[in-house]
């Protein structure tokens, strides 16, 4: 068994309100055809006025896996990263990160996929977030 | 638009490569492509002149540059290749457009990319009915969205129809988009037998097992191996199209095994659609041999591992082995370094060798430990000619051990649970027979 940090980003398209995006993160112990432990999950939200570039989305990335206390190598889709070289992502972050390969570590994406999303979509609801606000209400940058 | 001649199907064509690789793209990366890429060439027979490698973003009119397009061309007239195939998807101006310079430089060649190059493959790999309508319905599907372009760019100087107002275009596409509803038609009948046979096979009990794997892995010298049969196995792509299947027994069990096509990194989406019966085979078997060239590269074995991981992913339940195959060709501490390595990829790893026949006895007892456990009861029936007609259905459907011969014939059965339920009806039959006491 292996430990990693399953990584995904939902909500990357323009809403009103500007890009309102969750990045989900977990922990999990996987072999390399399934899924065998959750250790923890955490989830962080953003809020952004321009449409994230390749600095934006390693400093979310970043912030929601600093706060996971058993670490791994982080694994996410290529397309996460603009689908850029994986020798060229690695020296983007301060961990290891891999893109997606086995088994075991697609089912991992699926997970955290369904979290973000539906983390999203209950923060949507639950914060009342003005989501029709129109570009002038947009802010640069904050966690709501 | 192509006016070459073809050379006859049986001689070898000369054929130049063309590789475009980006500029940050990994070296080895383009090495282990470049090598793929030849391979492949050689399953049609046909005979490499050369290969032009160019780093770059792909250009409009040529996908390489203009100046190294010349310099294709040029190549192809003194070579005297027969065709130039490109290992990038081209679009239908883009053949045009290389034809028409290979044209103006004397060289009478077919230009193509890979995926035609796979389909021409298929296209002569294919026997049976079935596959021949895969392998067109692929075709069609690659030639549906370039059919407009294709039919505007041979008839630029025609137009159809009284006084020149009609076009050819839309009959074309029309023509098209009715062969392919007629080949899924067609194909869906098929498939439905295919599904009953396999319905078939679960309900008798049968345990399938599948073996996957990249092209060229070595899974039908596996297959050879473990049914003791003379599949065709060469050190060629694709030698494996329609799947086999054949019986062997394990534990004095039935099991069937199936040979199937090998999966490639970039297959392309309309072939994958076309060959997706043949795929489903694989995802619902209970057991996958996910069939692996260890003495390859490390990085070569990662990249293989990963394609057969994301064609098998998203549908497959079954039970996977990882065999590592060729693992006899290896230094003992080479092999672990490389284990190692690939570890995240490698599940329930088995090393053997196809050829030499180590580590098969070990992949056999794998195999028994994954079959589902047996029912067991005690069954009676009557010493006579029903009696023996109903023990001959339990001989073909289980196990039938410690048969007693009496007034009764009492021994024990073992088999799944599917059969269990249908030697009821049998035992229930020989009980209302007439002479039953």
């Amino acid at each position: 068994m292996f430990t990693i940090i399953a990584v995904d980003i939902s909500g990357r398209h323009r809403i009103d309100a500007g890009y309102y995006m969750v990045c989900a993160a977990a922990s999990l112990e996987i072999t390399p055809a399934s899924l065998e432990k959750v250790n923890e999950i955490t989830s962080d939200a953003f809020l952004f006025g321009k449409p994230p570039e390749l600095p934006d989305i390693v400093r979310i990335i970043e912030t929601t896996t600093s706060k996971i206390k058993k670490k791994g190598p982080l694994i996410t889709e290529r397309g996460e990263l603009f689908n850029l070289d994986e020798n060229l992502s690695k020296a983007l972050f301060s961990q290891e990160i891999r893109y997606q390969e086995s088994i075991g570590e697609r089912k991992a994406i699926e997970l955290v996929h369904y979290v973000s999303l539906s983390t999203r979509n209950l923060l949507l609801r639950e914060t009342g977030m003005n989501i029709t606000a129109g570009e002038e209400n947009t802010k640069e940058e904050e966690d709501p | 638009m192509n006016s070459f001649q073809e050379p006859a199907a049986d001689a070898a064509r000369n054929v130049i490569l063309v590789m475009r690789t980006d500029p940050e793209s990994d070296p080895k990366d383009n090495s282990r492509k470049s090598d793929e890429f030849s391979e492949l060439v050689k399953a049609l027979n046909d005979k490499v002149t050369d290969i032009i490698v160019q780093a770059r973003y792909p250009d409009r009119k040529y996908n390489v540059g203009s100046g190294k397009a010349k310099e294709i061309a040029i190549a192809a007239r003194d070579k005297r290749a027969n065709r130039i195939i490109f290992y990038d998807p081209l679009s239908t101006s883009q053949i045009y457009n290389l034809s028409k310079l290979c044209g103006e430089a004397g060289a009478n060649c077919r230009v193509m990319d890979r995926f035609q190059l796979i389909l021409d493959i298929f296209a002569e790999r294919a026997t049976t009915h079935r596959s021949k309508l895969q392998v067109e319905l692929a075709r069609l599907r690659y030639e549906l969205p370039n059919a407009r372009m294709l039919v505007s760019l041979s008839k630029k100087e025609e137009r159809a129809g009284w006084g020149g107002l009609g076009d050819y275009e839309d009959s074309y596409e029309q023509d098209i988009k009715k062969r392919i509803a007629r080949i899924n038609a067609e194909l869906k009948k098929a498939d439905l037998e295919e599904e009953a046979r396999r319905v078939y096979r679960h309900k008798n009990g049968f345990f399938i097992v599948s073996l996957a794997g990249y092209t060229n892995a070595g899974k039908s010298t596996l297959f050879n191996a473990l049914v003791d049969e003379r599949t065709e196995s060469k050190d060629m792509f694709f030698t494996t199209l329609i799947p086999k299947t054949r019986a062997f027994v394990i534990n004095k069990r039935k099991i069937l095994l199936t040979d199937t096509v090998g999966f490639i990194e970039d297959l392309p989406h309309f072939l994958v659609d076309a060959f997706r019966s043949t795929l489903e085979g694989i995802y619902f078997s209970d057991m996958i041999l996910l069939v692996v060239d260890f003495s390859e590269p490390a990085e070569h074995i990662r990249k293989k591992l990963m394609i057969s991981h994301e064609t098998l992913w998203e549908k497959s339940t079954s039970n996977i082995v990882t065999v590592l195959n060729k693992s006899e060709t290896m230094k003992p501490a080479d092999r672990k370094k490389k284990f190692e390595e690939l570890s995240h990829l490698i599940y329930n790893p088995i090393f053997i060798s196809a050829k030499t026949g180590a580590g098969l006895s070990e992949l056999i007892d794998e195999i028994g430990m994954n079959l589902p456990p047996l029912a067991t009861r005690t069954i009676s029936l009557p010493n006579n000619e029903h009696g023996a007609s109903a023990l001959s259905w339990f001989y073909d459907n289980g196990l039938v051990e410690e048969i007693l011969y009496g007034k009764y014939m009492t021994f024990e059965f073992s088999a799944a649970e599917d059969v269990m339920a249908k030697a009821d009806d049998i035992l229930s039959k020989v009980r209302y027979s007439p002479d039953y006491n």
